[in-house]
């Protein structure tokens, strides 16, 4: 019987509202990049850019 | 009736023969394993060393065959090939490189520079010719991948022909070796192995941290290309001029920032210079942790650094460093949340270092060296 748990690393993408500054975190999605335009915020409207990409280690 | 033996009742003093020291049988037990350690217990060693050490070749060649597979399915689904690139793949990841010469060290770095950069141009242009259709973004995403692969065949090589001769020549020594440096050479091969997803998918790895801090402050700025795959922006900051460099995003590419600074130089009388980059933690570090220093920060073949070195001290500028540490692994494969965190508080750090080391109508050259993959200006 195999205990260990498989580890699995999950891309995140953190948007920024450049107006009001709320950050919301989503999974990455292809076509992302760093600093890019991306979806609208949701508290004001506007037009989030990507603030950061990373990945997180989850146990399966 | 049957009679049952009685277990309870068994004299082990007389079994083993403790009470009588010239029991023969005793004494080929005693002593046979004695004379079958010294004469054969290196062939014992080797055999148990050489079993872990084939299991881990296994991983190994299961990496090598992993990261070929991905780069063709890759060049086949994504780039809409002309031909079947398999066999031109194939062709690529055999390739090697000879370095130049060094018993004569006078000029061996440019030699080493004309070498390693004639082979980048030469996968380049055959990179071109697996796809008429392929962009420069994509174009670096093979060249990257393509690198990982070969590297991945090389280890696996190197290691296996180790193991072999070992083997072949019944030699416990020359094992020694091999399994005293696999824990290193497979923490290597391992990151190389998770680096293929996120070159693939264009995400920022470690390393990129420096083109993140960099890339950031670019934005909203005129940028310009000053050296291949360089880009240069120019921003004022508390009365000093800023040259901000990078390797040319979100293709996955280092660029080649010392040529980028000689083209500054040549134009521009500069101050200082600062490079932002990732470096390597020593065991006990905490990974994400900022330091700052002198000299200059850039990995690589040497080459680049000499370069930059070599301009820094004709022109008699100070070089100032400040690098976020992390493993091999980090440095390679996703940035993780906390290198990620660390950008703003780099950012910060590096306005600090300019107010401190530098004074107002000052020109400071800024470098964020690193992979710029997924980090655009």
């Amino acid at each position: 019987m195999n205990f260990s748990k498989t580890k699995i690393t999950v891309a995140f993408t953190i948007e920024k509202c450049p107006k009001c500054n709320a950050l919301q975190k989503r999974k990455f999605s292809e076509g992302d990049a760093l600093f890019a335009a991306s979806s609208k915020c949701t508290s004001c409207g506007e037009i989030t850019s990507i603030e950061k990409i990373f990945g997180e280690t989850l146990d399966e | 009736m049957m009679n049952l033996v009685n277990f309870t009742n068994i004299d082990f003093d007389q079994l083993f023969g403790m009470n009588d020291n010239t029991n023969p049988l005793m004494m080929l037990i005693w002593i046979l394993p004695i004379f079958l350690f010294v004469f054969y217990g290196q062939r014992i060693q080797l055999f148990v060393t050489s079993n872990e050490i084939n299991k881990v070749i296994k991983k190994l060649d299961g990496f090598r065959s992993e990261s070929r597979t991905e780069l063709i399915n890759y060049v086949k689904n994504s780039l809409n090939p002309n031909n079947d690139p398999t066999k031109k793949i194939d062709q690529f990841l055999d390739y090697f490189t000879i370095m130049p010469v060094d018993m004569d060290p006078n000029g061996i770095v440019d030699k080493v520079r004309h070498t390693v950069r004639s082979r980048e141009d030469y996968t380049r242009e055959h990179v071109k010719l697996l796809s008429p259709e392929i962009n420069d973004f994509e174009l670096t995403k093979v060249q990257t991948l393509l690198e990982i692969a070969s590297s991945l065949q090389m280890i696996y090589k190197i290691i296996n022909h180790m193991y072999l001769t070992a083997k072949k020549q019944n030699n416990y020594p020359l094992i020694l070796p091999l399994q005293m440096i696999l824990p290193f050479i497979m923490e290597q091969a391992e990151a190389m192995r998770d680096a293929i997803s996120p070159f693939k998918l264009g995400q920022p790895v470690g390393d990129g941290i420096g083109p993140m801090v960099v890339g950031k402050m670019m934005l909203n700025s005129p940028k310009e290309s000053i050296a291949f795959q360089t880009s240069l922006a120019k921003i004022d900051f508390e009365d000093r001029k800023l040259f901000l460099l990078k390797a040319e995003g979100p293709g996955s590419t280092v660029g080649r920032p010392a040529d980028a600074l000689e083209s500054l130089v040549s134009d521009n009388k500069l101050d200082a210079i600062i490079m932002v980059d990732a470096a390597l933690k020593l065991e006990g570090e905490e990974s994400a942790s900022i330091a700052r220093g002198f000299g200059a920060a850039i990995g690589g073949i040497g080459t680049e650094r000499f370069q930059i070195e070599a301009i820094a001290t004709s022109h008699q500028m100070p070089i100032f460093s400040i690098v976020v540490k992390q493993s091999v692994k980090e440095a390679i494969t996703l940035m993780t949340k906390d290198i990620a965190d660390t950008a703003d508080n780099v950012r910060l750090q590096l306005y600090d270092m300019i107010r401190e080391n530098t004074k107002p109508h000052q020109s400071i050259a800024i470098i964020g060296v690193g992979n710029t993959g997924g980090i655009p200006q």
